[in-house]
């Protein structure tokens, strides 16, 4: 109640502020309002004659001849006239007249009404608060798939043939530790089955290799053995000695089979 | 009359992206009694991922070795891989003695038959006469009775025949397998 009050007063106060805003203070001669004391003259009397005789005048009275301007029947004419005093307060001071007083210029000014409720300001705004979900959307379960890291079972070959047709070296035995008769008994049937002297042969070795199945044979002399390429049917055939020998006259090999005893 | 000796050379090998491995039984001649081989395997990219660095020894001992044994009519008495193959950690089958023989460059020792034991499951052989002796190590799981029994038959068979030297063949056969079906 009181804040309205106080309000309206504040509004009254600077509508007037506005008002008379501008007006020039002039300063004003103290002359005419200074108070001036004056003599009055003694009071005389004047003769005067005795009353005069009456006098007629005769006037003429003019006819009206030329139009008469007719001032009096121009209308009325309704003239502001300020008041004097108001007149020679103005001659000194300038009078402002108000726009919004002016005849026909007045408009009613609609006054907003106050605000109920005196808005606060200075507060932040609430920040804004995340949207907030309550779960996330489930992961998909993925499609498992076994790969089975297993090594495949291998079938296997069998390679006998192509390893038959590699060369098979074959160690000759050390003469020198045979038995001797065993020996003399070699030397002997060497000599018969080749035909030859036996001082006209040099032995190279004695090796033991398949009765069948022997289908080429060199020798190796660097190493003292022998190299044989075999037929599968020297898989199954029996071991024998061999006697490897070369003719001491023009170097030609000669080799027999011999029987143990 | 004894039962002649056979001797089991195995040997893996890889060629390019593939594995494949050969057994070649022979006698105490080195001459060729049986001799098998697998089919390339050729692992997928994903195996090797998945094996890693496993790939390669699982694939030589349990797959392709056990793979030949199994294949074996009868059993052999040595059964013989490379050096490379041992050092890798051979755990396979302990039915039979599983060594490997290697030619050494050692001084030959005094005379043929003799052997000299620089190990627990390592020892020189002489086989034969001036020659350098031959290195043999044994696997893990061979004990000290099974390695005499070996000693015996490596020296039987070595009278006859290079013992480091059907390795080779089975190389060889190999290699030239692959190149033959590529």
């Amino acid at each position: 109640m009181f804040g309205r009050m106080k309000d309206a007063m504040a509004d009254a106060a600077e509508t007037l502020r506005q008002a008379f805003a501008g007006l020039t203070v002039v300063e004003a001669q103290p002359g005419p309002f200074l108070l001036h004391s004056h003599g009055s003259a003694a009071l005389a009397a004047e003769p005067r004659a005795a009353l005069e005789v009456p006098v007629a005048e005769c006037r003429e009275m003019r006819l009206l001849r030329e139009a008469v301007e007719g001032r009096a029947l121009e209308p009325f004419r309704t003239e502001l006239r300020a008041e004097g005093g108001w007149a020679r307060w103005g001659a000194e001071a300038e009078v402002i007249r108000m726009t919004p007083l002016e005849a026909g210029r007045a408009a009613r000014v609609a006054v907003p009404p106050l605000p109920r409720k005196a808005q606060v300001l200075g507060s932040l705004e609430p920040p804004v608060r995340p949207a907030t979900r309550r779960q996330l959307d489930p992961l998909l379960r993925p499609g498992t798939r076994r790969l089975d890291p297993r090594l495949e079972a291998v079938s296997v070959v069998s390679g006998l043939g192509a390893m038959l047709s590699m060369a098979v070296p074959i160690r000759g035995e050390d003469i020198h530790r045979l038995p001797k008769g065993l020996w003399m008994r070699y030397s002997l049937q060497l000599v018969r089955g080749t035909g030859e002297n036996v001082r006209n042969l040099e032995v190279l070795g004695l090796f033991r290799i398949p009765r069948k199945g022997v289908a080429d044979l060199s020798h190796d002399p660097r190493q003292g053995r022998i190299l044989v390429r075999l037929e599968p049917a020297a898989i199954t055939a029996p071991r024998g000695p061999f006697i490897l020998a070369r003719r001491k006259d023009d170097g030609a090999l000669l080799s027999c089979f011999v029987e143990d005893p | 009359m004894a039962e002649p000796i056979k001797l089991a050379y195995f040997m893996a090998v890889k060629e390019g992206t593939s594995y494949l491995g050969g057994l070649l039984v022979t006698d105490t001649s080195g001459i060729p009694l049986d001799f098998r081989y697998t089919e390339p395997i050729t692992p997928t990219r994903l195996q090797s991922i998945l094996y890693g660095k496993s790939l390669e020894p699982h694939l030589k001992e349990e797959v392709i070795q056990k793979t030949l044994l199994k294949e074996l009519k009868t059993p052999p008495d040595l059964f013989i891989l490379s050096a490379t193959e041992l050092a890798g950690g051979w755990s396979g089958d302990a039915k039979y003695p599983v060594l490997a023989v290697q030619k050494s460059q050692e001084a030959p020792l005094t005379k043929v038959g003799d052997a000299f034991r620089s190990g627990p499951r390592e020892l020189l052989i002489q086989l034969t006469e001036g020659a350098a002796p031959l290195r043999v190590m044994f696997a893990a799981s061979v004990d000290a009775v099974a390695q005499e029994q070996a000693l015996g038959k490596l020296l039987e068979a070595g009278y006859h025949m290079d013992l480091a030297e059907p390795l080779e063949r089975v190389t060889a056969a190999l290699q030239s397998l692959v190149v033959k079906d590529s």
